[in-house]
């Protein structure tokens, strides 16, 4: 399925957070590619993903369950995870 | 008494699980809100640039100078690995470590500083660690590690239950003045009074310490095993301590209550060792190894402490990893996020060379969060 506008804003919108966060240089959302292994490509470890996870918990207003941590590995797949979710009002 | 609206529960006496009605539900905190304070904020900044510590440990070799009662290294199979003593094979160890991208290492079991040659090399080819010794021999100051020196009591208890005389002395012989050098007192069932005096010496001596609680080896049921009573006691003492040695404790209100609850660290936080956790998604299931001295590993057994009653683990060491990787069950408010970042304020100032431990945001005895309150079904 082709991705739509509001998807891309998400993926470059998760791909700035994590920019942000992890003080990540010399990349910008646009250049970010939303299918890189956060893991394995980035060496992002559980704490730079909790981290992340909190922030995109505040700007979206859902609940990220810790277990779900793990499957969290590239922006598409977070974009994916945060739109199956309802904001759940949980935090905020 | 804690004010209702920055929530965080209070840890009742004894360390059972706290008390009373369900309530009202409580506030739901943003972590933007909970970084608002700027002291909080400082804090936060301060420890998260040490996100990027990935330890794993090594045993340097079988032997020791001393014969303790509850030892773990002389428990279970690692023990009896053939020694690899070759700084060659340490060295390209080290550098296949740091391939895998370990930052940080723990050069332990069963006495490190019999093998002064190995640690150089470790600390050559990875510059961030601790040895964890017994503090017996002095180890060279060029090896820029952190130093843990082992105390389990008083003179009379080493005598006893260490079978070494005059410890305590020769250990502050060895690392006054010694800028690497954090004291571990061990409470145990038995030496929960003997705190105050070793304190007071170490104090005298200008030496940090920290704290650890007696986690017994698999199939220990000996009398140094912590029963609810000691537990508690302990807990007491830690706390009286921090306060009356403000400068040389390192230690919080949280370190306190994590490390002497009831429940041990695994039913309280989920230990996230491979020993008890499957996963090798990421994280220490997937990054961490603990090397016997031949150099091999086995996933079945690993973690910072092999050989230690799952159930019964308080340990110093697994808590500084495990309390540290539950962030996320932190976020529910002021205190009890203040109090996880002064647990892992203390677990860098520490572990880590030249991190300076700030003072504690925290001053009451929070609970610790369970699973259920972030949501669990």
């Amino acid at each position: 399925m082709p991705e739509s506008q509001e998807d891309r804003k998400q993926i470059l919108r998760i791909a700035e957070i994590i920019i942000g966060e992890l003080k990540l240089e010399d990349i910008t959302p646009e250049t970010f590619d939303p299918d890189m292994d956060l893991v394995d490509e980035l060496g992002v470890d559980s704490m730079d993903l909790a981290t992340v996870a909190l922030v995109l918990q505040d700007e979206y207003g859902v609940f990220i369950d810790e277990d779900d941590y793990p499957t969290l590995r590239t922006v598409r797949l977070i974009a994916q995870y945060l739109s199956s979710r309802p904001a759940s009002g949980r935090r905020g | 008494m804690l004010k209702p609206e920055i929530g965080g529960r209070p840890e009742p006496a004894g360390g059972g699980a706290p008390k009373g009605e369900a309530g009202p539900e409580p506030r739901r905190w943003k972590f933007s809100e909970l970084l608002s304070e700027p002291a909080v904020k400082a804090r936060w900044e301060k420890v998260r640039q040490y996100f990027f510590l990935r330890e794993s440990t090594y045993d340097m070799t079988n032997r020791c100078n001393l014969t303790c009662d509850g030892c773990y290294y002389y428990e279970g199979t690692k023990q009896f690995a053939q020694e690899n003593g070759e700084p060659l094979a340490w060295r390209e160890l080290m550098r296949r470590e740091k391939e895998r991208g370990i930052t940080y290492v723990v050069l332990a079991g069963a006495e490190p500083s019999l093998v002064p040659e190995l640690l150089e090399v470790c600390f050559a080819e990875m510059p961030l660690g601790c040895i964890a010794t017994n503090g017996v021999r002095r180890i060279d100051p060029a090896v820029g590690y952190r130093i843990h020196i082992s105390v389990w009591g008083n003179d009379r208890t080493s005598r006893q239950v260490r079978k070494a005389g005059e410890l305590l002395h020769r250990q502050i012989d060895n690392y006054r003045d010694d800028p690497r050098a954090v004291f571990v007192y061990t409470f145990t069932r038995e030496n929960i009074t003997e705190a105050a005096e070793v304190m007071e010496a170490l104090a005298q001596a200008d030496c940090r310490v920290t704290f650890n609680v007696f986690s017994s080896p698999t199939g220990y049921s000996g009398a140094l095993r912590h029963d609810a009573a000691s537990l508690a006691r302990t807990r007491e003492v830690m706390r009286e301590m921090t306060v009356r040695y403000p400068r040389h404790v390192l230690f919080s209100p949280y370190n306190a209550v994590a490390h002497t609850h009831a429940k041990g660290l695994h039913h309280l936080y989920g230990c996230s060792y491979p020993r008890m956790n499957a996963s090798t998604a990421i994280g220490l299931g997937r990054s961490f190894r603990q090397f016997r001295t031949d150099l091999t590993w086995d996933r079945e057994v690993a973690c910072c402490v092999p050989d230690t009653d799952c159930a019964d683990c308080r340990h110093y060491a697994a808590g500084s990893a495990v309390v540290t990787a539950r962030l996320y069950r932190h976020v529910t408010d002021p205190l009890t996020f203040k109090s996880w970042l002064d647990y892992v304020d203390t677990y860098l100032a520490v572990w880590v060379m030249g991190y300076e431990k700030g003072e504690n945001l925290c001053a009451e005895m929070v609970a610790p969060p369970e699973r259920e309150g972030m949501g669990k079904p």
